[in-house]
Protein backbone atom coordinates (compact mmCIF):
# COMPACT_ATOMS: atom_id res chain seq x y z
CA UNK A 1 0.00 0.00 0.00
CA UNK A 2 1.15 3.44 -0.18
CA UNK A 3 3.16 3.65 -3.71
CA UNK A 4 3.86 7.35 -5.09
CA UNK A 5 2.05 9.96 -3.70
CA UNK A 6 -0.70 11.73 -5.28
CA UNK A 7 -0.45 15.30 -6.54
CA UNK A 8 -2.18 16.74 -3.34
CA UNK A 9 0.59 15.22 -1.51
CA UNK A 10 3.44 16.76 -3.37
CA UNK A 11 2.19 19.73 -3.20
CA UNK A 12 2.00 19.47 0.83
CA UNK A 13 5.04 18.50 0.75
CA UNK A 14 6.47 21.40 -1.11
CA UNK A 15 4.44 23.33 1.28
CA UNK A 16 6.43 21.44 4.36
CA UNK A 17 10.04 22.51 2.67
CA UNK A 18 8.80 26.24 1.73
CA UNK A 19 8.08 26.83 5.57
CA UNK A 20 11.24 24.88 6.85
CA UNK A 21 12.99 26.67 4.81
CA UNK A 22 11.69 30.44 5.83
CA UNK A 23 10.73 29.05 9.38
CA UNK A 24 14.03 31.58 11.01
CA UNK A 25 13.09 34.03 8.84
CA UNK A 26 9.38 34.09 9.21
CA UNK A 27 10.05 34.27 13.31
CA UNK A 28 12.92 36.89 13.04
CA UNK A 29 9.89 39.02 11.96
CA UNK A 30 7.03 37.68 14.02
CA UNK A 31 10.05 38.30 16.82
CA UNK A 32 10.45 41.77 15.79
CA UNK A 33 5.99 42.60 15.25
CA UNK A 34 5.61 41.15 18.40
CA UNK A 35 7.64 43.08 20.19
CA UNK A 36 6.25 45.99 21.81
CA UNK A 37 9.32 47.69 23.34
CA UNK A 38 10.48 48.30 19.81
CA UNK A 39 9.48 51.59 17.66
CA UNK A 40 6.08 51.40 16.02
CA UNK A 41 7.62 51.91 12.09
CA UNK A 42 10.03 49.08 12.51
CA UNK A 43 7.50 46.80 13.93
CA UNK A 44 4.98 47.95 10.84
CA UNK A 45 7.83 47.39 8.51
CA UNK A 46 8.22 43.89 9.71
CA UNK A 47 4.71 42.90 9.67
CA UNK A 48 4.35 44.05 6.30
CA UNK A 49 7.48 41.33 6.10
CA UNK A 50 5.73 38.80 7.19
CA UNK A 51 2.21 39.94 4.88
CA UNK A 52 4.59 39.74 2.14
CA UNK A 53 5.69 36.50 2.40
CA UNK A 54 4.51 33.78 -0.10
CA UNK A 55 1.33 31.95 1.26
CA UNK A 56 2.75 28.47 0.68
CA UNK A 57 5.76 29.14 3.37
CA UNK A 58 3.09 30.18 6.20
CA UNK A 59 2.67 26.94 8.43
CA UNK A 60 -1.18 27.03 8.09
CA UNK A 61 -1.26 25.94 4.73
CA UNK A 62 -0.19 22.66 5.95
CA UNK A 63 -2.19 20.11 6.39
CA UNK A 64 -2.06 16.74 7.35
CA UNK A 65 -2.87 13.80 5.48
CA UNK A 66 -2.88 10.17 5.41
CA UNK A 67 0.14 9.22 4.41
CA UNK A 68 -0.71 5.83 3.02
CA UNK A 69 -3.02 6.98 0.40
CA UNK A 70 -2.82 10.88 1.16
CA UNK A 71 -6.67 11.34 2.21
CA UNK A 72 -7.36 14.95 3.43
CA UNK A 73 -10.24 13.87 5.61
CA UNK A 74 -11.04 11.81 8.48
CA UNK A 75 -7.39 11.35 9.12
CA UNK A 76 -6.30 10.49 12.76
CA UNK A 77 -3.65 12.42 13.77
CA UNK A 78 -2.10 9.69 16.16
CA UNK A 79 -1.23 7.38 13.45
CA UNK A 80 -1.29 9.88 10.18
CA UNK A 81 -3.93 7.32 8.59
CA UNK A 82 -7.29 7.96 7.20
CA UNK A 83 -10.30 6.00 8.70
CA UNK A 84 -10.23 3.37 6.74
CA UNK A 85 -6.37 2.38 6.81
CA UNK A 86 -7.00 2.89 10.14
CA UNK A 87 -9.48 0.49 10.44
CA UNK A 88 -8.11 -2.25 8.07
CA UNK A 89 -4.80 -2.05 10.02
CA UNK A 90 -6.26 -2.20 13.18
CA UNK A 91 -8.40 -5.14 12.49
CA UNK A 92 -5.79 -6.67 11.50
CA UNK A 93 -3.53 -5.98 14.80
CA UNK A 94 -0.85 -3.70 13.06
CA UNK A 95 -1.25 -0.93 15.23
CA UNK A 96 0.21 -1.51 18.46
CA UNK A 97 -2.38 -0.85 21.68
CA UNK A 98 -5.38 -0.93 19.72
CA UNK A 99 -8.09 -3.01 19.95
CA UNK A 100 -11.57 -3.46 19.07
CA UNK A 101 -14.22 -2.33 21.72
CA UNK A 102 -16.13 -5.07 23.53
CA UNK A 103 -17.83 -4.82 26.74
CA UNK B 1 2.91 38.61 76.64
CA UNK B 2 2.54 42.12 73.97
CA UNK B 3 5.64 43.35 75.62
CA UNK B 4 7.89 40.53 74.83
CA UNK B 5 8.12 41.63 71.17
CA UNK B 6 10.89 43.44 70.39
CA UNK B 7 11.57 46.58 68.41
CA UNK B 8 14.18 43.88 66.13
CA UNK B 9 10.69 41.43 65.29
CA UNK B 10 8.95 44.67 64.41
CA UNK B 11 10.98 45.70 61.76
CA UNK B 12 11.28 41.70 60.52
CA UNK B 13 7.73 41.42 60.70
CA UNK B 14 6.85 44.64 58.57
CA UNK B 15 6.25 44.47 54.46
CA UNK B 16 9.33 46.05 53.02
CA UNK B 17 8.79 48.65 50.42
CA UNK B 18 7.69 47.98 46.89
CA UNK B 19 11.01 49.29 45.63
CA UNK B 20 12.61 46.77 47.97
CA UNK B 21 10.58 44.28 46.30
CA UNK B 22 11.33 45.31 43.18
CA UNK B 23 15.31 45.08 43.49
CA UNK B 24 14.75 41.27 45.10
CA UNK B 25 13.14 40.23 42.10
CA UNK B 26 15.60 41.90 40.14
CA UNK B 27 17.71 40.15 41.91
CA UNK B 28 16.60 36.63 41.42
CA UNK B 29 16.28 37.26 37.93
CA UNK B 30 19.82 38.13 37.42
CA UNK B 31 21.26 35.35 39.85
CA UNK B 32 18.70 32.63 38.15
CA UNK B 33 19.24 34.34 34.10
CA UNK B 34 15.89 34.53 33.83
CA UNK B 35 14.01 37.87 32.21
CA UNK B 36 13.17 40.53 34.30
CA UNK B 37 10.02 42.39 32.90
CA UNK B 38 7.66 43.72 35.25
CA UNK B 39 5.21 45.37 33.07
CA UNK B 40 4.63 42.30 31.47
CA UNK B 41 5.50 43.75 28.34
CA UNK B 42 5.06 41.71 25.35
CA UNK B 43 8.63 41.00 24.16
CA UNK B 44 7.94 38.42 21.52
CA UNK B 45 10.59 36.23 23.10
CA UNK B 46 7.90 32.84 22.45
CA UNK B 47 9.13 33.22 19.30
CA UNK B 48 12.50 33.24 19.44
CA UNK B 49 12.02 30.46 22.27
CA UNK B 50 9.83 28.39 20.68
CA UNK B 51 11.74 25.03 19.15
CA UNK B 52 11.80 24.88 15.36
CA UNK B 53 8.55 23.13 13.67
CA UNK B 54 9.87 22.72 9.93
CA UNK B 55 11.79 19.26 10.60
CA UNK B 56 9.15 17.77 12.15
CA UNK B 57 7.05 18.94 9.68
CA UNK B 58 8.81 17.87 6.37
CA UNK B 59 9.35 14.70 8.00
CA UNK B 60 5.53 13.68 8.20
CA UNK B 61 5.21 11.50 4.96
CA UNK B 62 7.72 8.52 4.92
CA UNK B 63 10.23 8.47 2.49
CA UNK B 64 9.43 6.95 -1.21
CA UNK B 65 12.11 6.70 -3.87
CA UNK B 66 11.15 6.41 -7.62
CA UNK B 67 13.30 5.41 -10.38
CA UNK B 68 14.94 8.40 -10.66
CA UNK B 69 15.98 8.82 -6.91
CA UNK B 70 17.38 5.39 -7.39
CA UNK B 71 19.48 5.74 -10.59
CA UNK B 72 20.42 9.63 -9.40
CA UNK B 73 21.63 7.34 -6.48
CA UNK B 74 23.42 4.76 -8.11
CA UNK B 75 24.37 6.37 -11.53
CA UNK B 76 25.81 3.00 -13.27
CA UNK B 77 22.03 1.14 -12.14
CA UNK B 78 20.17 2.51 -15.07
CA UNK B 79 17.23 1.18 -13.99
CA UNK B 80 14.39 1.25 -16.40
CA UNK B 81 10.53 2.21 -15.48
CA UNK B 82 8.44 0.75 -17.25
CA UNK B 83 5.43 2.44 -16.76
CA UNK B 84 7.22 6.06 -17.92
CA UNK B 85 8.39 4.32 -21.24
CA UNK B 86 5.30 3.41 -21.95
CA UNK B 87 3.71 6.74 -21.36
CA UNK B 88 6.06 8.26 -23.33
CA UNK B 89 5.53 5.61 -25.93
CA UNK B 90 2.12 6.42 -25.64
CA UNK B 91 2.43 10.12 -26.06
CA UNK B 92 4.49 9.52 -29.42
CA UNK B 93 1.81 7.14 -30.98
CA UNK B 94 -1.12 10.20 -29.83
CA UNK B 95 0.81 12.51 -31.77
CA UNK B 96 1.76 10.83 -35.09
CA UNK B 97 -1.85 10.65 -34.96
CA UNK B 98 -2.11 14.02 -35.14
CA UNK B 99 -3.75 14.32 -31.10
CA UNK B 100 -0.99 15.92 -30.06
CA UNK B 101 -1.13 19.70 -28.24
CA UNK B 102 -2.39 22.55 -30.31
CA UNK B 103 0.40 24.51 -31.59
CA UNK B 104 0.86 27.62 -29.69
CA UNK B 105 0.96 31.21 -30.87
CA UNK B 106 4.19 32.96 -31.08
CA UNK B 107 2.51 36.51 -30.04
CA UNK B 108 -0.42 37.52 -27.95
CA UNK B 109 -3.33 38.34 -30.36
CA UNK B 110 -2.47 35.46 -33.16
CA UNK B 111 -4.10 32.15 -31.65
CA UNK B 112 -6.48 30.33 -32.96
CA UNK B 113 -8.82 31.93 -30.61
CA UNK B 114 -7.88 35.32 -31.62
CA UNK B 115 -8.13 34.69 -35.19
CA UNK B 116 -11.68 33.46 -34.64
CA UNK B 117 -12.99 36.74 -32.81
CA UNK B 118 -14.98 38.61 -35.24
CA UNK B 119 -12.78 42.11 -36.22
Amino acid sequence: MGGMPNVQVLRDVSRRHAFASTELLRRSYLFVARNTTLPANVRLQAQLQLTNMPGNTRPSVVKNRCTLTGKGRGVLSKWGLCRYQFKQRAMAGQLPGVQKASW
Amino acid sequence: MASAITNATKVALTRPSNERLMALRQLQCSIFSTTFNPTSARTGAKYLKGRMRGPSMVDYYPKTMSFRDINRLYPGLDLVDEDEEQRVLDLMARKARGKGPPPKAKKAGEGRRAAKKKR
